[in-house]
């Protein structure tokens, strides 16, 4: 695999019962890239970004994370993971919590960049039961990226938050990704599909297309991306 | 008041416990456990085995002896006095009684005087065979003229007269208390873990399963243990409960007890979604062991059937080593305690690798 390759997946499965969450996905995301996972609720974007996390054994398939197949233990060091709804100690401050993650990852330092990048340094003493669902979001986002991962997972990282916030998380998601640090973002809201360097549309499971913003647009022919999708979607329901 | 409201909540209340198989069972399935199990324990319990040595040379002793043996209170044995204490020692029966060789002499002086020797750990079956000894004599001296004073001579293995039932029950109870409460606190704040997502990302980071087990071990241990000395001096200094052993011994006991119950609620809690869920394994888990654990009656005047459902409980090693040490003095030379202290550490053993293994499974 190159050097230049972040995450493969390859033709991954997984069926919960009678439900095929993912279906024969394949995917490469390359280096330093921010890879959007775009599609509505229950496409199996959460479901994929678990099995790169290597939290769910794909029914088939392989998925290759920094060079090493998982499952393995060891390459999770270098992968953040920020979940759904931003998973903290509601008992414990701000730092408290990146600190936790700190030392989970065997990391010394950090805790205060980490804090001063999502702009909760001064809110460093706060317990996290008193946040607001931005700060608790920003904070959580703080413990995915503490020990300085060089992959990022982040699902869906920005649900709840206001435009503003949006804008200034985007950024550094951005400043992140000039550093050398490979994003996979899952949502489905399009303004912020336009910010990925590429996209993978996800619908029942399926990779329907793939590419930057501008070749998704002009695969399907349309304007903006929101139609692109839901053409590309209705595409593939009728075939 | 709306009626339509109002029925719009009890509706929406009774729907959801359709859908909740779990807790319906434990309505209508857990009251019958328990009462089930005290109604088999309370009315079929065995009786408390008595030994019977008479040496009596007069007709006094054998007329006595068989009224002890048609009492219903107590099972007779025969024995030989000299075996008494062994017997007692290894728990077969709870007391023995000689008629003296001057037994039917001493009555014809007007002084009834059998000797009476307890076990003295369990006041209960203590009170039992002193109450069929007086009825007994009551019946064969009943023809008997003349005033004739009864003077039995009661000797005690461990305790003595002045252990009551406070020094029996305390001694468990401290150890049950440790247990319940430490059970609780881990099930719940362990599926906080699994509620807040929290669990989710410790999963999605290098720690292993066994490092997120024993380190919630250790961290409730430690509360445990705080817990365990609070109890520990309130029962000894300020209730006063007997004690015969060594303090530090029982609460190495104690901690063993806590150790058992963080595990325990770490494995239970990969069954339970919510906290309401995790809530009801106590009727489930605690009282049963509650009854059946020995706290309230002895394990051996059990049924045979629940005796072996008590055999596979560590709360009943546990209780059983409490009592040893406090009441009779045991210490760690002790085979029973031996015993006892070895099967609590095992099921800690079998609880941490139960919790370990469960724990991927159920992470989603």
């Amino acid at each position: 695999m190159s050097e230049q390759v972040a995450v493969e997946v390859d033709s991954v499965t997984k069926e919960f019962g009678v439900i095929k969450a993912l279906n024969g996905v394949t995917l490469r995301v390359r280096r330093g890239e921010i890879y959007g996972l775009l599609g509505p609720n229950g496409a199996g974007k959460t479901t994929l970004i678990r099995s790169i996390v290597g939290l769910i054994a794909p029914n088939s398939g392989t998925v290759t994370v920094l060079g090493r197949k998982l499952p393995n233990l060891d390459v999770l060091r270098e992968v953040g993971y920020m979940t759904q709804q931003a998973a903290l100690y509601p008992g414990l401050s701000v730092e408290e919590n990146v600190s936790f993650f700190a030392a989970i990852y065997g990391v010394e330092g950090g805790v205060k960049d980490a804090l001063e990048f999502v702009d909760l340094y001064t809110r460093r003493g706060s317990v996290v039961a008193t946040l607001s669902g931005g700060m608790r979001q920003r904070c959580s986002l703080a413990c995915a990226l503490v020990h300085r991962p060089r992959l990022l997972l982040l699902d869906e990282p920005t649900v709840g938050v206001d435009p503003q916030l949006r804008v200034e998380l985007w950024e550094q998601f951005r400043r992140m990704a000039a550093d050398g640090t490979t994003i996979i973002v899952s949502s489905h809201v399009m303004d912020e599909a336009e910010r990925c360097q590429r996209l993978g549309l996800i619908q029942y499971g399926r990779l329907l297309a793939e590419g930057s913003p501008s070749e998704v647009r002009a695969q399907a022919g349309t304007q903006n991306l929101e139609e692109a999708f839901l053409k590309l979607a209705g595409e593939k329901k009728e075939s | 008041m709306s009626g339509h409201r109002i029925a719009a909540i009890t509706r929406r209340l009774l729907q959801g416990f359709r859908r909740d198989r779990r807790t319906l069972a434990l309505l209508f399935v857990a009251p019958l456990v328990i009462l089930g199990l005290l109604g088999y324990m309370l009315r079929n319990s065995a009786t408390s085995a008595v030994g019977v040595a008479n040496q009596d040379s007069g007709p006094l002793g054998a007329l006595v002896a068989s009224a002890l043996d048609g009492s219903t209170k107590i099972t007779t044995t025969n024995i030989a006095a000299s075996d008494g204490d062994a017997k007692l020692k290894d728990g077969s029966i709870v007391a023995y009684i000689v008629f003296p060789s001057d037994f039917t002499q001493g009555a014809q002086g007007g002084v009834i005087a059998p000797q009476v020797h307890l076990e003295g750990s369990q006041p209960n079956a203590a009170a039992q065979a002193l109450q069929a000894l007086q009825s007994a004599l009551a019946t064969s001296a009943s023809n008997r003229p003349g005033a004739v004073r009864v003077q039995p001579e009661v000797t005690y293995l461990y305790g003595g007269p002045n252990l009551d039932t406070l020094d029996y029950f305390g001694a468990a109870a401290i150890g049950l208390i440790v247990f319940f409460l430490v059970f609780v606190v881990t099930i719940v704040s362990f599926l906080n873990e699994r509620s807040q997502g929290t669990l989710e990302r410790l999963m999605a980071s290098p720690l292993r399963r066994g490092e997120i087990v024993i380190g919630y071990m250790i961290g409730f241990t430690v509360l445990a243990l705080v817990q365990s000395v609070e109890v520990l001096l309130f029962a000894l200094y300020v209730l006063n409960v007997h004690n015969a052993g060594n303090v530090f011994l029982i609460f190495g006991i104690e901690a063993l007890m806590a150790i058992t119950a963080v595990n325990l609620g770490i494995f239970l809690s990969m069954f339970a979604r919510t906290e309401f869920q995790a809530v009801q394994f106590i009727p489930l888990v605690i009282v049963p062991q509650f009854l059946l654990s020995g706290i309230l009656f002895p394990v051996s005047s059990e049924p045979t059937w629940l005796q072996y459902l008590s055999n596979v409980l560590p709360l009943t090693y546990a209780v059983n080593a409490l009592r040893d040490v406090m009441v009779k003095g045991a210490d760690l030379t002790w085979s029973s305690l031996q015993l006892d202290v070895g099967v609590v550490a095992a099921f800690v053993l079998l609880f941490v690798v139960a919790g370990t293994a469960t724990l991927r499974r159920r992470v989603g």
